[in-house]
């Protein structure tokens, strides 16, 4: 095994940089998560549909695919989904999460997620689990609709 | 032979560098999940802008068919005449999205069709009317391509980006971490081989008296 030599006296600074460089590649992923979400309702009544995100920029909606959106669900369903919708990445290989968040037992998300993909989907524990290809599909459909969560907690 | 990192030899730095390779370990796969993301959607992207193209091109042939038609019908002067009270400034709406951590432009026509329709309709035939449709088509599909283009060349400056990341991660930083751990591994366990031989050595001078 060899020894370090005399000349890498400067990897400590760089074990520094390359620290903050990994803990800011963890950061950006997730920066573009929405600090509060909308329901459906309230941006078809805005001019210019969007929400803040977490490093403060904002995140715009096209407005055919929220009439799109409301074209599948009905007023109270309209009244209660809130967008954007989260799709977990990273769980499990070849998997996407859908997260079941805006109440109803995730009837909300399996409706639009089933109407989309034009099949049936389950709902368990607010998560719909989803393949790839089908999140291609999904993304296609709704690709503002939608944003990435990136799991850091999965197991390495 | 992956790099090793200069290091003092004690067991805080062992237990120190074997967090900062659990920290490299966690950030490649989140890497490797985002890089098969952007790949999706770049490829996705691809597909989209290739199509758009497809389908500007046959709508500007279109119009151009149409417009010769209008212009046949009513001669060049009343044509540009009609044309003059379409001219506007479009208003396109400008917002962004955010896709793994890339911020997308996102483009939408908002005030075409009004301004498109200020023509006299007395004045001109169902040929103008047909050849104005097809332009608001056009616009609407200029302004898709110029987004999905965009968004193209974004995804993909990020990819090449993502991948020297996923490149330096998995053959760079975690083999010199794991290196050196296994390195200050092997150091404390030849320092406790040296510390037994020692002890024996002095129990053996302590036995003779």
């Amino acid at each position: 095994m060899p020894r370090p030599s005399p000349d890498q006296t400067q990897d400590a600074p760089y074990a520094r940089i390359l620290q903050n460089c990994l803990t800011g590649e963890l950061r950006l992923v997730n920066v573009g998560l929405p600090r509060t979400r909308k329901t459906l309702s309230h941006l078809l009544r805005e001019d210019y549909p969007q929400v803040i995100c977490n490093d403060g920029s904002t995140h715009f909606f096209k407005r055919n695919e929220l009439e799109y959106l409301a074209s599948i669900l009905d007023n109270d369903e309209q009244e209660a989904l809130l967008l954007p919708i989260l799709i977990e990445i990273g769980v499990s290989q070849g998997e996407a999460v859908i997260l079941a968040l805006s109440g109803l037992e995730g009837k909300l998300e399996m409706k639009v997620a089933s109407k989309v993909l034009d099949m049936p989907v389950t709902c368990d524990q607010g998560k719909i689990r989803i393949y790839k290809s089908q999140l291609a599909l999904l993304r296609r459909k709704l690709k503002t609709a939608t944003v990435y969560v990136f799991s850091s907690a999965a197991p390495i | 032979m992956p790099q090793l990192i200069r290091v003092r030899p004690t067991k805080i730095e062992l237990i120190k560098l074997k967090r900062r390779l659990a920290l490299a370990q966690r950030v490649r796969k989140i890497v490797k999940d985002r890089l098969s993301i952007l790949t999706m959607e770049l490829l996705q992207t691809a597909r989209d802008t290739t199509e758009a193209k497809k389908k500007l091109i046959d709508e500007l042939s279109q119009l151009y068919k149409a417009l010769s038609i209008a212009a046949g019908y009513h001669g060049y002067m009343v044509l540009e005449k009609e044309l003059i009270a379409t001219e506007a400034h479009l208003k396109v709406t400008v917002g962004s999205r955010n896709v793994a951590g890339v911020r997308i432009p996102s483009f939408e026509l908002t005030n075409a069709q009004e301004r498109l329709k200020a023509y006299s309709l007395a004045d001109t035939s169902s040929w103008f009317d047909h050849a104005a449709q097809l332009s608001q088509a056009c616009l609407n599909s200029i302004v898709e391509l110029a987004e999905l283009q965009r968004s193209f060349e974004l995804l993909a400056m990020e990819i090449s980006r993502t991948k020297r990341i996923a490149n330096a991660l998995e053959y760079v930083v975690i083999p010199g971490l794991q290196t050196t751990i296994s390195y200050l591994n092997m150091k404390f366990e030849e320092r406790d081989r040296e510390e037994k031989a020692r002890l024996k050595r002095v129990k053996v001078l302590v036995a003779r008296g």
